[in-house]
């Protein structure tokens, strides 16, 4: 099984030779080097890592990270940053668990969710660019409000949601990928075309790049602003009903881990923190190595007291590879 | 230039309650009950309370129980809460509040053994009653303050941990691999709970790995079907909260492994019993937090009429499993058996 998947690699490598003793070319694909690094590790440490049902619980375990850092990813490429994501996310699925136990049935629950999220996005976007507030500061406040407003709502109580239709969303697979990694991957193959092929995207790396410049030569920054917070606040709502379908139930508890790894996610994928460069793929593995990197650590069964060190080690080495991009 | 309406509208947002990140400077008190009723003058005869966060089920029930045992007594209790289970300045400065005004008696629940420990020495200056539930003011920070709590109604971890590990060692009489799943690392409630675990169980049974899931289902999900690949002989899961056990229970029915896998957790939540009942969860080992609360009322009344209170009180910890839980859930948030409340004979009904 290793081998199957190193030997990708290599024919990769000897291809690109040449890029091989370059700096840069290893800060654009620090999260790639660094995976396979683990990989490698955790393999030859423990042979069920790379077990195809070790691989299934990891895709399905990554699949929420994967579509909060693509939201994140957007928002970073505009120079901005949203710290309400996990809330905004939190507060998602306690609309959703509201409404589902009002009886409201699955769709309309779902779709609530959604709205929820990009409620709070929308908000987050239209005090960044129309009240020209800080970003910092605009997310820092309904990160709080939103996870209040979760509170409000649910009572500070967990709600059931039991639903067959979820539950097979959340344990069912297609081979090795679970149904909630295919629609996250789904997620990230959708967001790489939009910022790559589309107007929109162009404008969102413009506005990030220079937007004083991208706005004289017409692009309209406060609506590329507004909406990269709306997208990333849709993206919290689609993650909570994933969240939903893997723990079958809506918690008002505030996620703060998800906001932290969807940050670490969208920094180890090399996107600039300054704006104008992103890409969707980066953080996707970025999201994989950080669940990978916790995978494999209680594989090996390393004491609970390290994993938080060894995370915070590996977002450090690659932010710092990232410094050798041109 | 118009600036002073925006930034109007970003404290309006930052002022609702934080449950992440406690913004704290808005002045207003989440504090339900009847927070505004304080009556300072009169002073006497009313009770605050101040307890743990109510971003937590866990101490909302415990709030429940105070307001409810304050109404069937007719005595006005005033309930204080901090932000957040994290919130140690923050319930600091809710004691401060209280404790400047004029009441009889005062019950608190510290975060810590010392955040509450200027309030502390303020109210003993004021020679006032302490009554110090769920978790210890720590007997130094008390010694410091001058301060000597009435009595301390107890939450004992280690023995709701102990409890859990003989009910283990009875659901796994050939012994056998077991796997823990404590709360945030180094959090003194789940360390209490997983040591009295392993001084619960039997020799044979052995704890091959201690994981730490924040108290979050989702990250118990992922951390028990890690453990059930790496060790696939782990034949049960003892999780240091409900919240936990349901995820690592979830985990369990995932690899079709319902009841071959047992998984036993602490608290003592209606979800949670929910789940012995339909056999997702072997055992709850439940705390009554509802009594807690009910208690220190009671405990509170008895010391305002004079009464000499026992120093140290342990609230009730039960066993429930399939057997008992119909019984659990019909007198929920109550415990289903008989308990011993020492208070009650002492407040003159």
């Amino acid at each position: 099984m290793s081998t199957a998947t190193a030997a990708p690699e290599r024919t990769r490598a000897s291809s690109t030779g040449d890029r091989l003793k370059d700096a840069s070319f290893w800060a654009e694909w620090a999260a790639l080097v660094g995976l396979v690094v683990l990989v490698v590790i955790f393999q030859s440490l423990n042979s069920t890592f790379l077990s195809a049902g070790n691989i299934q619980s990891m895709l399905t375990a990554a699949a929420i990270l994967l579509v909060l850092a693509v939201g994140q990813t957007f928002v970073i490429a505009t120079s901005g940053i949203d710290l309400s994501i996990a809330s905004a996310m939190t507060l998602s699925a306690v609309a959703f668990g509201q409404a589902f136990t009002r009886g409201w049935g699955l769709v309309p629950s779902m779709l609530l969710a959604v709205t929820a999220g990009l409620m709070v996005g929308l908000a987050n976007g239209l005090l960044v660019a129309k009240a020209k507030i800080t970003d910092f500061i605009v997310t820092l406040g309904t990160l709080s409000a939103a996870s209040g407003l979760a509170l409000i709502l649910a009572a500070g109580k967990p709600v059931t949601v039991i639903s067959v239709p979820l539950l097979r969303l959340g344990t069912g697979s297609v081979g090795v990928l679970g149904y909630s990694f295919l629609i996250a991957v789904a997620v990230a193959v959708l967001a790489h075309v939009v910022l790559f092929r589309t107007r929109f995207g162009t404008h969102v790396l413009a506005t990030g790049g220079n937007e004083e410049a991208a706005s004289a030569t017409g692009v309209r920054t406060w609506r590329v602003k507004t909406a990269v917070y709306a997208l990333s606040g849709m993206l919290a709502g689609l993650a909570s009903i994933l969240l939903i379908a893997r723990v079958g139930a809506a918690e008002p508890a505030a996620n703060t881990a998800f906001l932290l790894n969807s940050v670490a996610s969208v920094v180890l994928g090399g996107v600039s923190l300054f704006g104008g460069r992103a890409t969707i793929i980066g953080p996707v593995i970025g999201a994989l190595l950080l669940t990978a990197l916790v995978n494999g650590l209680t594989l090996l069964g390393v004491s609970q007291f390290y994993q938080p060190l060894s995370v915070g080690i590996v977002v450090v080495l690659a932010a710092f590879l990232t410094r050798f991009q041109k | 230039m118009n600036s002073s309406p925006r930034t109007a509208r970003i404290l309006a947002i930052t002022c609702l309650p934080a449950a992440a990140l406690s913004l704290s400077a808005c002045g207003g008190d989440s504090g339900s009950g009847s927070g505004g009723s304080s009556a300072a003058a009169t002073g006497n005869g009313q009770i605050a309370a101040v307890i743990k966060g109510l971003d937590n089920p866990f101490f909302q029930t415990m709030q429940k129980g105070i307001t409810d045992q304050a109404s069937t007594s007719a005595k006005q209790v005033t309930v204080q809460a901090a932000n957040a289970i994290t919130d140690t300045s923050g319930q600091a400065d809710k004691l401060a509040g209280v404790a400047n005004q004029d009441f009889g008696c005062y019950i608190i629940n510290p975060i810590s053994g010392t955040n509450l420990v200027q309030g502390v020495a303020q109210l003993a200056a004021k020679n006032k009653t302490i009554v110090n539930i769920d978790s210890p003011l720590d007997a130094k920070a008390a010694a410091a303050a001058s301060a000597k709590p009435a009595t301390y109604i107890g939450t004992d971890n280690v023995e709701a941990g102990t409890m859990a590990g003989k009910q283990m060692s009875t659901l796994l009489p050939q012994g056998g691999d077991v796997a823990l799943i404590g709360g945030i690392s180094g959090d003194v409630t789940s360390n209490a709970r997983l040591e009295g675990f392993q001084k619960g169980i039997a020799g044979n049974v052995k704890v091959v790995q201690t994981e730490a899931a924040d108290w979050d289902r989702q990250q118990a999900l992922t951390k028990a079907t890690d453990i059930m690949r790496a060790k696939p002989a782990v034949k049960a899961f003892f999780a240091a909260n409900d919240d936990m056990g349901l995820g690592v229970a979830r985990a369990v029915a995932n690899a079709g492994k319902t009841g071959q896998i047992k998984v036993i957790s602490v608290d003592g939540n209606k979800d949670a019993f929910e789940a012995v009942k339909a056999g997702d969860i072997s055992a709850v080992v439940a705390q009554y937090p509802y009594v807690i609360g009910q208690m220190g009322v009671e405990a509170c009344q008895a010391a305002m009429a004079g009464k000499t209170l026992p120093e140290q009180v342990q609230a009730p910890v039960q066993v429930v499993t399939k057997d008992n839980v119909d019984k659990a859930l019909a007198s929920a948030p109550k415990p289903g058996e008989a308990y011993d409340d020492p208070f009650a004979k002492l407040v003159t009904k």
